[in-house]
C-alpha cells in the first residue's frame, strides 16, 4: 500500500535476470500466477464439461475421476466452472488495472510536471475524493443505477485504481524532477511532456510494475467480493465469488463447493503478491547497493 | 601506553576486504587527523572502534582503549562504552537527530542511558552540555526541535550529546563537510576547545588537507584500506616523504596552467538588474502570502574567454541566479542577454549558446541511456539543424576526445564509468553544441582532490583552446581562486563585492568577503602558523 | 498549527461538497427520471406522478440538490420509498450494528498488527520474522467473506461456539451483542491486520535505517532501545495513514460481511434498497459512509500533530 521506497534507479542490463532467478518469492509467485493464467487460457478452448449444463441427478457429487472438483447443487462440473471463473477474474482485474494505468499514469505524470500549480492541486484533491469511495461503494453506486454486470464491476474497480496509479506516478516522478539529469534535459530545451515520456516514464517503470502486481491481486479480491454480493458477473457466467455465494448455504452438506473457489482466490492473490514482493526486492536500490 | 591503540586492524565485509592491518594511536588531549579520499576506509576505521559496523563484518587485530580490547567486548559491554567512554559525531547534521524529539531530550539520552539520575537532573546536565557546545540556554532552549535549528546548530547538538559525559575519546567523521565555511571554522574552534578543556582524545576524519593541517596534532594518511604514512602533522607535511602524500598535497593546492583573459573583450553574458522572488506560504490564516527575494537586482557581465567565479554560502542565492540564467526559473524583473541576444526561455535558439555542468556525477545522467544519447541531448536545442548520421558520430567523437575519453565510449552505459569520468562526460555533453558560456555549478565539489585537479586542468585547457567562458559557481574559495579571472561574492541575494580574483583574495574590501576568506581552510597558512 | 488545521477542515468540507454532488448526479440525474427508475417500465402514469410529487421531482435538479443537502444538515434524509419510514430512522437502527462492527474489527486489527509488526522488525531475518511474514502474506490473500464462511463452518456449524448468523440486538445485553459480532469482526480484521503488520514492519525497518538511529546507537542505546525510543514514534506517521485508509475498508468490507452473517446493518440495508430500487436510501447511506471515511481521515490528519512537532508551528 504505502510504497515509500521508490525504485527509481535501474539495474544495469543482464543483472536483472540474475537477481530474479535468485529471488524465491519472485519465482514461486510467477509460477503460481502462470498456472492460473494458463487455466484461464485453457478455458477458451477446452473444459471437461460445459460450465452451463445442469445435470440435476448428478448434483453435489464429491471429488471423483469424472468430476475432478465434484459437482454443484445443479450438477454442474465445478472444475469447468473454476476454469471459466479464472478467466472472469483475470479479465475483470486486467481491464480494471488497465483503466487505472491508462488514466492514472498520464494524470500523475502531468501533475508532477506541473508540480505546485492549480492542475496538480486539482488532481491530488480529486484523488483524495475517490479514496473516500472504496471500490465497493463505487460499484454500489454504479450498479444501483445501471444494474449489476461484469463490465460495471470492471469500471468500478478501474475507477478506484486511477488515484492509486496517479498518486504513485506523481510521487515517483516528483523525486525524479529534482534530479540533475532532468535539469540537464531542461537545459537542453526539452519540454515537460517530452521529458516525462523520455526520461521520467522509463525510470519509474519498475515502481509501476510492482504496483501493477499489487493492484492486479486487489482486483481479483474486489471482483470476487462484488460477484459474491451479486454485483459482478451475472449467471450463467461462472465467477469464483458467485460460486462462493451459491455454496454458502450448502456448507455442511458439501464443504468442497465453498473451499475450492476460495483456495483458488487465495492462491491467485498469493501468487501475485509474492511476485510483487520479489520484484520489489529485485528493483530496490538499497538492496542493490548491499549486493554489490 | 596511549589512550587508544589500534594494532593490525583488519576488516572484511562479506567477501570484500576493507581494511588491511591499520596501526594508529591517540593520546589524551591529542587530535589525530585521518585523511583519505573516498573508499580509503577512514569511516570504516571509525565504525570499527565504535563496533557499529554493517552486518556480515569480520574484524581482526586489536583496538584497545585504556588497556581494554574493544574488539573482544560483547554488544552489551559496547553499549556501556559507547556514549560514555567514546563519543561520535557524524557528517550529516540535517539527518543525525530524531525529528520528533527535543534537542534537550536527545542530549539527555546519552546521560540517562549511562547514569542513574532522574530525568530532571539529566535534562539540566543536557543544558550544561548544550551550553558548552555553544548553544546557550537563553538563546536555544532545550525544548526546541531539530527542524527549528540550522545545520551548524544541529551539529552543535550532536556534539553536545557526544561530549555530555566527557568521554575519553571523541570520533568526528567529516563533521564539517556538509557545512558552510564560516560555520565550519566555528565548529573546528569548538572541537579544539573541547579537546583542550576535557583532555580527551579526538579522531578527526576528513578529506580536506587544510582542515587537518589546522587542527591535527598528528596525521594519518589512508589509501585503499591502508595507512600509507602517519606522524606529527608538521613533520609529515614538511617532509612529504611518501609519494601518495606528495600527490595529495600537490592536488590540494593545484593551480591549473592557463592564459588569463584580458579585460575588454566582447561580452558573452550580460545580466542586468535581475530579480527573482519566491512566494512564501502565509504564516497565519488569512494573512497575505509573503515573498522572499532570492536574487536581488543582480547585474554583471562575462566576456569571451573569461572565467568568472561566483561564491557564496548556502542560501546566498547563487544557485537560483544560475537557474535563472539557464532559463529554468521565471524572473520578476531585469534582463539576461547571451551573445547580444536577449534570453527567451521559450526560444531554443537563444539558449543554445549556454550549457551547464552539475555537481553530482552520479545524478547527472539518465541511467537508462547510452553515452551517445546522453551526450547528444543538447542537439535538441538545434531543432532541425541538429547533425545526423556521420556528422553526428563525428561530433560525439570530437566531444569525447576533447574531454580525454575514447570515441568508443559512446556505446557504453553510464554505470560503467567512475565519478571523474562521468564529470568528463558531463563536460562533453556541454561542449557538443559549441556554446559560448558554460555554467559550472559546483562541478568539481563532489570529486576527490586528485580527480578534481585533473578536471580543473581539463577545464582550463578547454577554455584556452576553444575560447570558452565559464561561470564557475562554488562554495570552495580555493578552487575559485585557482581557475577564475574575476570573482563575484554573493550574500543574501546581492553581489556584495566583485573584481579581479587575485586582488580580491589579496585585499578583500567587504567585511563578508573578509570573513569568508579568513574562514576558508588554507593549507599554507595552517602550516605557516604551525612552524 | 492553525493554518494546518484550517487547511484540513477546508479540505474536508470541499471533499464532502464534491462527494455529495457526485452522488446526487449519479443517483438522480444519470437515470433520467428517478421515479420511472424506481417504479420500473410498466408503472401506471398516476402512480408515477404521485411518486414524482412525493420525491419533489418537479423542482429543477439544482433545487433538489440543495433541498437534499439542507435536509441532511437537519438530520432529515427523506422518506424511504419501500419502507415508508424516514431514512434517518432506518439508518439509526442499522448503524448500531455497522459502527460497532467496524470499531470492533479495527480494535482487533490494531491489537494483532502492532505487536506482530514490532516483533517482526525487532527480530528481523529470524524465524519469528519469517513466520509473521509468511502468515501475513497468506492473510492478505484471503478474501474476508470467504474467511467468514470458513469461520461459520468451523465455529458455528461444527463446534457450535457461535451462532451462524443474525444479531440478538443490544437490548439483550452488551456481551451477547459482542458475541454476535465476534466472528464477523475476526473475518474483517484478518486481512487488515495482515496488511497493517506488514506496513508496520516495513515502516520500522525504514526508520531503523535513518541516520538518527546510528546517532542513538553512538549514545550507547541497545538495538531494542533505539527501536522503542526512536523508531516506533517515527514509524507511526506512515502507519497512521494506513490505519485511516483501513477504516474505510472496514466500513465497506462490513457491507459484505453483514450479508454473510445476516446482520441487520447498513450493508444489508443498502443491498435490500438496491434490490427494491429505493434510491433515496441508497443515496443517503452512501453519503453517510463517505462522510465517515472523510471524517476518519480528518482525525488521522489531526493525530499527526500529536506525533510530529514540525506541524505544530505552522
Amino acid at each position: 500500500m504505502a510504497s515509500s521506497g521508490i525504485a527509481a534507479i535501474n539495474l544495469p542490463r543482464g543483472t536483472w535476470l540474475r537477481a530474479a532467478l535468485r529471488s524465491p518469492s519472485f519465482l514461486a509467485g510467477t509460477f503460481i500466477t502462470l498456472i492460473f493464467v494458463a487455466l484461464a487460457i485453457i478455458s477458451f478452448v477446452w473444459t471437461p464439461y460445459s460450465y452451463a449444463v445442469q445435470d440435476i441427478p448428478n448434483k453435489l457429487h464429491g471429488l471423483s475421476a469424472d468430476h475432478w472438483f465434484g459437482t454443484d447443487q445443479y450438477g454442474r462440473d465445478v472444475f469447468s466452472m473454476i476454469l471459466v471463473g479464472a478467466r472472469t477474474s483475470i479479465a475483470v482485474s486486467l481491464i480494471a488495472v488497465g483503466v487505472g494505468i491508462g488514466i492514472g499514469v498520464p494524470l500523475g505524470l502531468t501533475a508532477a510536471a506541473q508540480r505546485g500549480n492549480l492542475f496538480d492541486e486539482l488532481i491530488m484533491r480529486a484523488n483524495d475524493l475517490v479514496f473516500a469511495f472504496p471500490a465497493l461503494l463505487i460499484a454500489i453506486l454504479i450498479t444501483a443505477v445501471f444494474g449489476p454486470s461484469a463490465t460495471n464491476a470492471m469500471i468500478a474497480i478501474g475507477i478506484f485504481n486511477i488515484p492509486v496509479f496517479a498518486r504513485l506516478t506523481r510521487a515517483a516522478a516528483l523525486s525524479l524532477w529534482t534530479r540533475d539529469f532532468i535539469l540537464a534535459a531542461r537545459v537542453a530545451g526539452k519540454g515537460a511532456a517530452r521529458i516525462s515520456v523520455e526520461h521520467i516514464l522509463p525510470n519509474i517503470l519498475n515502481t509501476l510494475v510492482v504496483q501493477i502486481t499489487i493492484q492486479f491481486s486487489l482486483g481479483i479480491l474486489a471482483e470476487a467480493a462484488l460477484a459474491y454480493v451479486g454485483l459482478g458477473a451475472q449467471p450463467p457466467t461462472p465467477s469464483w465469488g458467485k460460486m462462493l455465494a451459491d455454496s454458502q448455504t450448502l456448507i455442511s452438506l458439501a464443504p468442497h463447493l465453498a473451499l475450492i473457489p476460495g483456495f483458488c482466490i487465495v492462491f491467485t492473490v498469493l501468487g501475485l503478491n509474492l511476485m510483487g514482493d520479489g520484484l520489489r526486492d529485485i528493483f530496490d536500490p538499497r538492496l542493490q547497493r548491499s549486493r554489490r | 601506553m596511549s589512550l587508544l591503540d589500534i594494532k593490525r586492524l583488519t576488516l572484511d565485509i562479506g567477501p570484500i576486504p576493507i581494511l588491511h592491518g591499520i596501526d594508529l594511536s591517540v593520546d589524551a588531549g591529542e587530535v589525530l587527523g585521518i585523511i583519505g579520499e573516498s573508499g580509503s576506509g577512514k569511516s570504516m576505521t571509525a565504525l570499527s572502534i565504535m563496533s557499529l559496523l554493517p552486518p556480515e563484518s569480520r574484524t581482526g587485530g586489536s583496538i584497545t582503549l585504556e588497556g581494554v580490547d574493544l574488539l573482544t567486548r560483547t554488544e552489551k559491554q559496547m553499549c556501556a562504552i559507547r556514549g560514555k567512554d567514546i563519543g561520535m559525531v557524524f557528517q550529516e547534521p540535517m539527518t543525525a537527530l530524531d525529528p520528533l524529539k527535543t534537542i534537550g531530550a536527545q542530549v539527555a539520552e546519552t546521560i540517562s542511558t549511562h547514569t542513574r539520575i532522574s530525568r530532571r537532573e539529566a535534562l539540566s546536565e543536557a543544558d550544561h552540555a548544550l551550553e558548552r557546545a555553544g548553544l546557550p540556554r537563553d538563546l536555544y532552549p532545550r525544548d526546541r526541535f531539530p527542524h527549528e535549528l540550522s545545520g551548524g546548530q544541529r551539529q552543535r547538538v550532536v556534539i553536545a550529546s557526544a561530549i555530555a559525559l566527557r568521554p575519553k575519546l571523541l570520533i568526528a567523521d567529516e563533521p564539517t563537510t556538509a557545512l558552510d565555511v564560516t560555520t565550519q571554522a566555528r565548529i573546528l574552534e569548538l572541537l579544539r576547545r573541547l579537546v583542550d578543556e576535557d583532555g580527551m582524545g579526538l579522531i578527526f576524519i576528513t578529506h580536506d588537507l587544510a582542515v587537518v593541517a589546522r587542527l591535527g596534532d598528528k596525521v594519518a594518511v589512508m589509501r585503499q584500506g591502508e595507512i600509507v604514512e602517519s606522524g606529527p602533522t608538521g613533520e609529515i607535511f614538511r617532509a612529504l616523504s611518501h609519494p601518495y602524500t606528495r600527490q595529495l598535497f600537490a592536488a590540494s593546492s593545484h593551480v591549473p596552467a592557463r592564459d588569463p583573459a584580458l579585460p575588454g573583450g566582447t561580452p558573452v553574458l550580460i545580466v542586468d538588474g535581475l530579480v527573482r522572488d519566491y512566494r512564501l506560504p502565509a504564516r497565519r490564516l488569512f494573512a497575505a502570502p509573503g515573498a522572499f527575494r532570492a536574487v536581488d537586482r543582480v547585474s554583471f557581465r562575462i566576456e569571451r574567454g573569461e572565467n568568472v567565479g561566483l561564491v557564496g554560502e548556502s542560501g546566498s542565492g547563487k544557485s537560483t541566479l544560475a537557474r535563472a540564467i539557464m532559463a529554468l526559473e521565471a524572473i520578476q524583473s531585469g534582463s539576461i542577454a547571451i551573445d547580444g541576444t536577449p534570453l527567451d526561455g521559450r526560444s531554443l535558439s537563444t539558449r543554445r549558446k549556454l550549457q551547464v555542468v552539475f555537481q553530482d556525477p552520479y545524478g547527472s545522467f539518465d541511467p537508462r541511456q547510452r553515452v551517445d544519447t546522453l551526450v547528444t541531448e543538447p542537439f535538441h536545442l538545434l531543432g532541425a539543424e541538429a547533425p545526423r548520421g556521420a556528422e553526428r558520430q563525428q561530433r560525439i567523437a570530437t566531444a569525447l576526445t576533447n574531454v580525454g575519453l575514447e570515441p568508443a565510449d559512446a556505446e557504453k552505459y553510464i554505470h560503467e564509468f567512475s565519478g571523474g569520468q562521468r564529470q568528463r562526460i558531463a563536460i562533453a555533453r556541454a561542449l557538443i553544441i559549441e556554446p559560448s558560456l558554460i555554467i559550472l555549478d559546483e562541478a568539481v565539489s563532489a570529486l576527490d582532490v586528485s580527480i578534481r585537479a585533473q578536471i580543473l586542468d581539463l577545464l582550463a585547457d578547454l577554455s584556452d583552446r576553444l575560447n570558452l567562458s565559464y561561470l564557475f559557481i562554488s562554495h570552495d574559495l580555493s578552487v575559485v581562486r585557482s581557475i577564475t579571472d574575476r570573482v563575484l561574492v554573493m550574500k543574501n541575494g546581492k553581489i556584495v563585492e566583485s573584481g579581479n580574483t587575485a586582488e580580491i583574495f589579496a585585499n578583500p574590501q567587504h567585511p563578508y568577503t573578509q570573513e569568508l576568506i579568513a574562514a576558508t581552510p588554507n593549507l599554507e597558512r595552517a602550516l605557516a602558523s604551525r612552524a | 498549527m492553525s493554518t494546518y488545521i484550517a487547511g484540513r477542515v477546508a479540505s474536508v468540507l470541499l471533499s464532502l461538497l464534491v462527494a455529495s454532488v457526485v452522488i446526487f448526479l449519479i443517483m438522480e440525474v444519470l437515470p433520467g427520471d428517478p421515479a420511472q427508475f424506481i417504479l420500473g417500465m410498466n408503472a401506471r402514469p398516476d402512480t408515477l406522478a404521485a411518486l414524482r410529487t412525493q420525491l419533489g421531482l418537479d423542482a429543477p435538479p439544482v433545487m433538489r440538490y440543495f433541498g437534499w443537502m439542507l435536509g441532511m444538515l437537519h438530520g432529515d434524509f427523506g422518506i424511504s420509498y419501500t419502507y415508508r419510514v424516514p431514512v434517518a430512522e432506518l439508518i439509526g437502527q442499522r448503524i448500531g450494528v455497522s459502527l460497532p462492527l467496524a470499531i470492533y474489527a479495527l480494535t482487533l486489527t490494531l491489537i494483532v498488527a502492532f505487536p506482530a509488526g514490532l516483533l517482526a522488525a525487532a527480530r528481523r531475518n529470524t524465524i519469528s520474522d519469517a513466520t509473521i511474514m509468511g502468515v501475513t502474506q497468506l492473510g492478505v490473500a484471503v478474501p474476508n467473506f470467504w474467511f467468514a464462511i470458513v469461520l461459520v463452518y468451523v465455529f458455528a456449524v461444527t463446534l457450535h461456539w457461535f451462532s451462524a448468523g443474525g444479531f440478538p440486538g443490544w437490548d439483550k445485553g452488551f456481551w451477547l451483542g459482542m458475541r454476535g459480532l465476534t466472528l464477523p469482526a475476526i473475518a474483517l480484521a484478518l486481512p487488515q491486520a495482515s496488511i497493517l503488520a506488514r506496513v508496520m514492519r516495513s515502516a520500522l525497518l525504514d526508520t531503523l535505517d535513518e541516520d538518527y538511529i546510528r546517532t542513538a546507537r553512538a549514545h550507547g542505546l541497545t538495538r531494542a532501545q533505539t527501536l522503542w525510543r526512536h523508531a516506533v514514534r517515527n514509524a507511526l506517521i506512515p502507519v497512521l495513514t494506513i490505519v485511516g485508509l483501513q477504516f474505510a475498508f472496514l466500513l465497506a468490507g462490513g457491507i459484505i460481511i453483514e450479508n454473510v452473517f445476516f446482520l441487520p446493518g447498513l450493508g444489508r440495508l443498502i443491498f435490500q434498497a438496491i434490490g427494491q430500487r429505493d434510491l433515496i436510501v441508497v443515496k443517503s447511506v452512501i453519503m453517510l459512509l463517505v462522510f465517515a471515511v472523510i471524517f476518519v481521515n480528518f482525525l488521522v490528519d489531526l493525530s499527526y500533530i500529536a506525533v510530529d512537532p514540525r506541524l505544530r508551528r505552522r
